[in-house]
């Protein structure tokens, strides 16, 4: 799945920046900015901007998503913040408050 | 992503990956391995592995840590601190146990704590309160023959100092004990230290 796993009882405050996986289990406040995949778990808990290329959220999110390929909140995620990706999926329980922008176009 | 195998059968553990930069603190419970760069603080109540492609630019304080990579920035370690041979280290170290290997780089401060207190204790005969030796009284009462150890609580350097001989029995190693002055010879702190009779100098008291 991922090489960079962001335990449970890690909490960083920061910034996030790569060119991998990554996954989060823990806190992070701040900003992510990875090239790949983000997964936050359901034990995850982002306060922070994120720009990836696809995100799926299992966890809680607060802050604005943009994603050039995907965003996916899944059944008991809860997300907070806008959200701005060509593809959306918001699965049935998963709980959402923000604006949805589908229009990024990446030339 | 291909995981390497090594950790995967560890899944309480934290990694952060080869590409990945963290710029922040850094706090946590669990272990933690580093390959990727880390800037800022990190503060873990477990160990930390900075593999050979992890950098940390970052003031570091857990319980262990094995450096195989480069690290800049002082570490505090509360049980050990590891330079492995690929390790490369630039700042201060504070643990009570460091182990640096052949092949190692490091330039810094080495503060292994209380080692020193038995060596100070010559140095301030006359004041009763000791520095700092108080936490390990076991280690301490091996060479410093006059200095009451954990028994005589702090709260008794003046009048129980000034009677060595009565009060042999906490003082194991106390084979001189009796003569105030004369102290084995192998020992001069601890001969000092029983030479100030006037003054009882547990140099274990706990600051």
């Amino acid at each position: 799945m991922a090489n960079t796993v962001i335990g449970s009882s890690i909490m960083i405050d920061g910034e996030i920046s790569g060119d991998e996986d990554l996954v989060i289990q823990g806190t992070v406040k701040g900003r992510i900015s990875v090239k790949e995949s983000l997964y936050v778990e359901g034990s995850g808990v982002v306060e922070a901007d994120i720009e990836t290329q696809n995100v799926e959220i299992a966890g809680q999110v607060t802050g604005n998503i943009v994603a050039s390929d995907k965003v996916e909140l899944k059944s008991d995620c809860r997300v907070i913040g806008d959200i701005k990706a060509p593809r959306v999926l918001i699965a049935d329980g998963a709980s959402f408050k923000g604006n949805v922008d589908m229009e990024v176009s990446r030339k | 992503m291909a995981i390497n195998t090594k950790d995967v059968e560890n899944p309480g553990r934290t990694i952060i990956g080869e590409s990945i930069l963290v710029n922040g603190r850094l706090d946590g419970d669990e272990d933690l391995t580093v390959r990727g760069r880390v800037e800022g603080a990190i503060n873990l109540t477990k160990t930390l592995t900075i593999e050979p492609s992890g950098i940390v630019k970052a003031d570091v304080s857990v319980r262990n840590v094995i450096i195989s990579g480069v690290v800049v920035g002082n570490v505090t370690a509360s049980e050990s601190v590891e330079l492995t041979q690929e390790g490369r280290m630039v700042g201060d170290i504070r643990a009570p146990r460091v182990i640096i290997v052949d092949g190692a780089s490091f330039r810094g401060r080495v503060d292994m704590g209380d080692l020193e207190a038995s060596r100070t204790a010559p140095e301030r005969p006359r004041s009763a309160p000791a520095p700092a030796a108080a936490p390990r009284p076991a280690v301490m009462a091996a060479p410093v023959r006059a200095v009451a150890p954990p028994p005589a609580r702090p709260a008794a350097p003046q009048p129980v100092a000034s009677a060595p001989a009565p009060a042999p029995a906490p003082r194991t190693f106390s084979a001189p004990p009796r003569p105030p002055t004369s102290m084995a010879p192998p020992i001069p702190p601890a001969a000092a230290l029983a030479a100030s009779n006037k003054r009882k100098v547990i140099v274990k008291k706990k600051k």
